[in-house]
């Protein structure tokens, strides 16, 4: 709803300028002798409590538009969250019932909509504010590099993205379930959501549950019900196990939650990185309804330089639902069956 | 690792290790005075941590023959495993077990009996399990696998091993479930040194075993986890489902914790393993 | 510039429905754009499951029998939390459909393209909370909302 949108905004925008003094790097602490508006609540172990539902839905995407610059202004956030609202309100509106059917051969929606015009809009919950990191309205999560946008590869992971397309075409894009996208297969969710790092899709259910105790802390993505578990201390994993999502290790830097994650699962490829990939976060709780997050990707065998981004998690004051994929996957046996239908029909053609 | 959460995790480590000896020292007869259990700043019971289900309950709640398999075929003489199964051999056998429901059996309806009946019959098509379903409750309690708790003063969360499997457990009632799921919806509440958990907003798909064992939409389970020393919590679910059953039963067994220095939960996010089985058929070439 | 990014960052929501093949799936795969469907008929199941809720509808064939038709929808999720639940869309009311057809013919299924009541308006409310008035009319409108959180 907006109104949990705007106020949540509004104390965002407070909270987060006067953070901002202290966010200048983000493990600092609070200087002596600066009133905070708010009182870092903390669990019974004495660390910051991060619990709770949180959502990182935002408008702002990954990398950012050409030309456009880090920070956009605030009449400029304006126009581009109520060219949103704008869009919701119009399609929002009642239909002619007296309407036909679409037109044969599509009806030229692109994109996921894919020519067949998809779904209603009010299924849809993309986030409706630009993301507000420090008192600026970020035009990308990408910080660093400085023109936010992903590095280039190296010549190793030009050659391994390179390998990875020339298997994936010696098959039709609909021959296999395999051969679909993780998130149709119910495996993983869409994008990275899970992570880590966790990372906004721009469609619907950004939403995370996170648990503290004194060991361990308790991640968990709504889609798909992925519960990542981040020991604080402990041994890595053997090198060659490789669970979906990693292995997180997590460790207090004052009241910076620092979590180190590797031993990803070889088909987990976050854009393309090697089974090299490490992915620190940083959550620190800067006011009643926001954490900062904060990630850095290394995997110097892929990315030519270290990148990072960031982008506030907001306070989620509602449940989150079961997401159970899998068992009610329609989608996928309608997509399968849907290509073999047509693929006997072509042949049908040919023989008459 | 900061130190003391080191020192508190060594101590804790190391209760659990006492008590343990402990009670395997005293004689059979408990008479011996209860080990003191580890307790969270609220006073109770500290139930973090990995445990799991040692019995045979998720092959069969109700007390049960050892036997070749759960899919049998018409033998010469007598039944044998079917087709389906036959080359898992001795894996794929049944072990005896003496059941988890107090009073030995479930009290069904004549038409959930039948229904049973029916979801043996066709087993290999039905039991969820089989295709990486989400096993509900209180089935995900004792699946061959370990599950976390997470406890701390604001929340209690379960993370069940087999098919990511979660529960956030509510310690607030948001009212009514707003929609059916596998894993129900969870609120709970202390009852003294118990941690009592009601469980609905089920579908009516998940089983409570192998062995065909169901209910409805209707069910309700209330949970009681009491922690009797730092490594055993006495579990209890007690089943109420006017649909299927003639009166509320329960199931009830020890679980037992992860004491292993490195213990953690595995992932077994089972769903692509079952691809094969599911749309097999839909490949481009299905294999022969 | 800034004429630019604001086309662009619309654009980013928007291409967000461009999903790459690393995200969900394009309709496209799973629909028919040579099969249009207008429907209309009566609600006789819901089906609030994920990744796709599905709304069976059964309509009246011009010969005069009734076929069963499943219409696709988003996830439930988003309509949860706005305070749809399990009998917020009750059998028997009657909606029109315009979509197409899975590319499977043999399966009476359609995308949910424009899914209304029959005096057009939608089903459900979108995210910002605007569009028809809540006057009492929709059957699908549920009381306050309650208290979400942990």
């Amino acid at each position: 709803m907006s109104h949990r949108g705007r106020h949540a905004f509004g104390a965002l925008g407070v909270a987060v300028a006067t953070a901002g003094l202290f966010l200048a790097t983000p493990s600092a602490q609070a200087p002596p002798g600066i009133a905070k508006p708010w009182t870092l609540p903390r669990s019974a172990d004495g660390k910051p409590d991060l619990q709770g539902n949180w959502t990182n839905a935002t408008m702002t995407p990954l990398e950012r538009p050409e030309g456009q610059a880090a920070t956009l202004t605030a009449a400029q956030a304006a126009r581009i969250e109520k060219g949103m609202a704008d869009r919701v309100e119009r399609l929002a509106q009642p239909s002619d019932p007296d309407r036909a059917a679409p037109p044969h051969g599509g009806d030229g929606s692109t994109g996921a909509a894919g020519n067949v015009g998809g779904y209603n809009n009010f299924w849809i919950d993309p986030g409706e504010r630009i993301a507000m990191v420090n008192g600026e309205y970020r035009s990308s999560i990408i910080t660093d590099p400085p023109d936010g946008r992903v590095p280039a590869l190296t010549d190793e992971g030009r050659r391994r993205q390179a390998e990875r397309q020339a298997r994936a075409r010696q098959f039709g894009q609909y021959d296999n379930p395999e051969n679909r996208p993780l998130a149709e297969r119910c495996i993983m969710s869409f994008g990275s959501n899970a992570g880590p790092p966790m990372l906004p899709n721009y469609f619907y259910n950004n939403n995370y549950t996170i648990v503290q105790t004194k060991d361990h802390v308790l991640i968990m993505t709504e889609m798909v019900h992925d519960a990542r578990i981040i020991r604080m201390g402990g041994e890595r994993l053997p090198k060659h196990v490789r669970p979906w999502m990693g292995d997180s290790i997590g460790r207090w830097e004052g009241d910076t939650l620092v979590i180190e994650t590797t031993n990803f699962h070889p088909q987990q490829l976050f854009r393309g990185a090697s089974d090299t990939l490490k992915v620190t976060e940083r959550l620190t709780r800067v006011s009643a309804d926001t954490i900062h997050y904060q990630f850095t990707i290394e995997d110097p065998e892929t990315f030519t330089r270290p990148w990072s981004g960031e982008l506030p998690f907001k306070a989620l004051n509602d449940l989150i639902f079961e997401y159970a994929c899998h068992e009610g996957n329609y989608a996928l046996s309608n997509v399968l069956s849907g290509e073999r239908a047509q693929e006997r029909e072509a042949a049908k053609k040919k023989s008459q | 690792m900061p130190k003391a959460v080191k020192q508190v995790a060594i101590a804790v480590v190391a209760a659990a290790a006492g008590a343990l000896a402990a009670i395997t020292a005293m004689p059979v007869s408990g008479q011996a005075p209860r080990p003191a259990l580890p307790r969270a700043a609220s006073g109770k019971p500290d139930l973090n941590g990995i445990w799991q289900a040692m019995n045979t309950a998720n092959w069969d709640i109700e007390p049960h023959n050892a036997r070749a398999a759960l899919a049998m075929r018409e033998g010469p003489v007598v039944p044998v495993p079917a087709k389906e199964v036959l080359a898992l051999g001795a894996i794929g056998a049944v072990p005896s077990g003496l059941g988890v429901v107090v009073g030995g059996d479930i009290p069904y309806t004549p038409e959930g009996l039948a229904r049973r009946k029916e979801n043996q019959a066709n087993w290999l098509a039905r039991d969820p399990e089989i295709k990486c379903y989400l096993p509900g409750v209180p089935r995900a309690t004792y699946m061959p696998f370990p599950f976390q708790i997470f406890q701390s003063e604001s929340a209690f969360f379960i993370a069940y091993e087999y098919a990511g499997a979660v529960r956030n457990i509510y310690l607030k009632d948001p009212g009514p479930p707003q929609v059916d799921t596998w894993m129900g919806q969870s609120v709970g509440a202390w009852d003294g040194d118990t941690f009592v958990v009601t469980t609905n907003g089920f579908n009516d798909q998940s089983w409570f075993d192998r062995s065909g064992n169901h209910h409805s939409e209707m069910m309700k389970v209330v949970e009681r986890y009491a922690m009797t020393t730092p490594g055993h919590i006495q579990y209890e679910a007690t089943i109420e489902d006017a649909k299927t059953f003639t009166r509320p039963w329960t199931i009830r067994m020890p679980l037992y914790r992860h004491v292993n220095a490195d213990a953690r939960l595995g992932q077994f996010k089972c769903v692509e393993f079952v691809e094969e089985l599911i749309y097999g058929h839909l490949r481009k070439t299905p294999l022969k | 510039m800034r004429t630019t990014l604001s086309i662009v960052l619309a654009g980013a929501v928007l291409a967000a429905a461009t999903v790459p093949l690393a995200g969900h799936h394009a309709f496209g795969a799973e629909f028919d754009p040579n099969a249009p469907i207008r429907l209309q008929g009566k609600v006789v199941k819901l089906e609030w499951v994920n990744p796709h809720a599905w709304i069976h509808i059964e309509i009246t064939k011009p010969d005069g029998t009734k076929e069963v038709w499943m219409v696709e929808g988003g996830t439930p999720n988003t309509l949860l939390r706005r305070g749809l639940t399990r009998d917020s869309l009750t059998f028997g009311t009657e909606l029109i459909v315009d979509g197409y057809q899975t590319k499977d013919h043999s399966l009476k299924r359609a995308n949910g393209r424009d899914v209304t009541f029959t005096d057009g308006r939608k089903i459900f409310m979108g995210s910002s909370g605007t569009g028809a008035p809540r006057d009492g009319r929709d059957p699908t409108e549920t009381p306050t909302k309650k208290p979400g959180g942990r």
